[in-house]
């Protein structure tokens, strides 16, 4: 069955989809769970502190507010990398990609630089439940993020030996699925992790 | 009301309708016109690059207007309601256009709604069995 090549460019299969990315998919589908589980943990143990410092006092909403918007631009700019390798613009997807990787370095910084301030008010992962929570949820969001900043820059170094073509589009579209991902779950931290906090 | 802390479960309740509701559009759906079935990926079923600017700007949008609604003062519940909506509006957003499910095969969509589904029952549960809340 999975022998000849589709027209698609992938493995003919008997769903008829590329298993490529139906793995994607139920890779995301169980980061869901992996997301969901440490979100979970920060909501129920956020305000079950024996001592500060205290959520209310280390959060700086305007600066987490631009973060989150370099983020979610970053995700635009993946998406213009897609369309434009799929016209075959492969300049555009150079600089795209490049775009793209440079938002996520913006956003780790942010991250490196709220965590470096945290800590200078006392908090770190072992200080209290607040901290430990938050850390573990938000740092294992910044190594997502780091992970796909590494697809992206090696995509861009693929592309400048030629080895990434119109014909590899879904290797763009499955990086870009990743990056999306990462952008949908940091949505979901700044509502419910910055936003809406214990009065 | 007499037990104030029922009102911590209404954006629970939200949240739990929202994934309901993303998981049974996503089962219920017909197979899409241009989606990835048989040997064919129809790639030019995709949104153009202007359709995927209008979305960026209109995130952008919410993402301020959800900053501007920390700043002023409206009481907890329909702060939180209203901030759960507009995040379900951008991870929607992004989900359907950026990640291409509403154009795709709902395979997809029914593998990604599964584990938000679950994730969703993760936090009702876990919320509500542990006394947590989200004020």
């Amino acid at each position: 069955m999975a022998q000849a090549h589709a027209a698609g460019g992938h493995l003919e299969t008997s769903t008829g989809l590329d298993n490529r990315k139906l793995l994607m998919w139920l890779f995301l589908g169980s980061e869901c769970l992996f997301f969901g589980s440490f979100i979970s943990a920060y909501l129920l143990y956020r305000d079950r502190n024996l001592t500060g410092p205290y959520a209310a006092d280390l959060y700086d909403i305007p600066f987490t507010s631009v973060s989150s918007f370099v983020l979610l631009m970053s995700s635009l700019s993946m998406v213009l990398a897609l369309a434009a390798i799929q016209r075959g613009d492969m300049r555009g997807l150079r600089i795209w990609l490049i775009c793209t990787a440079l938002l996520g370095i913006t956003f780790l910084a942010g991250q490196a630089f709220e965590f470096t301030e945290f800590n200078r008010e006392g908090l770190s992962l072992s200080t209290n439940l607040f901290g430990t929570t938050f850390f573990v949820l938000t740092g294992f969001h910044g190594a997502h993020v780091t992970v796909g900043v590494l697809i992206l820059l090696s995509m861009v170094a693929m592309e400048a030996r030629g080895q990434l073509t119109p014909e590899h589009s879904l290797q763009v579209e499955l990086a870009g699925l990743y990056w999306h991902f990462v952008d949908i779950v940091w949505i979901v931290i700044f509502t419910l992790v910055y936003l809406i906090q214990p009065q | 009301m007499e037990n104030p802390e029922l009102l911590s479960g209404i954006p629970l309740l939200i949240i739990g309708i929202i994934g309901l509701v993303i998981a049974f559009g996503a089962l219920g759906a017909p197979e899409r016109a241009g989606a990835s079935t048989g040997a064919v990926r129809v790639a030019s079923a995709h949104p153009g690059p202007a359709e995927y600017v209008r979305i960026g700007i209109v995130l952008g949008v919410i993402t301020a207007i959800e900053v501007a609604l920390y700043y002023i003062d409206l009481s907890q519940n329909v702060l939180i309601s209203v901030l759960i909506v507009l995040s379900a509006a951008k991870f929607l957003l992004v989900v359907l256009w950026f990640m291409h499910l509403k154009f795709d095969s709902r395979v997809f969509s029914t593998l990604f709604a599964t584990g938000f589904v679950l994730v969703m029952l993760l936090f009702v549960v876990v919320l509500a069995t542990l006394d947590g809340a989200l004020v």
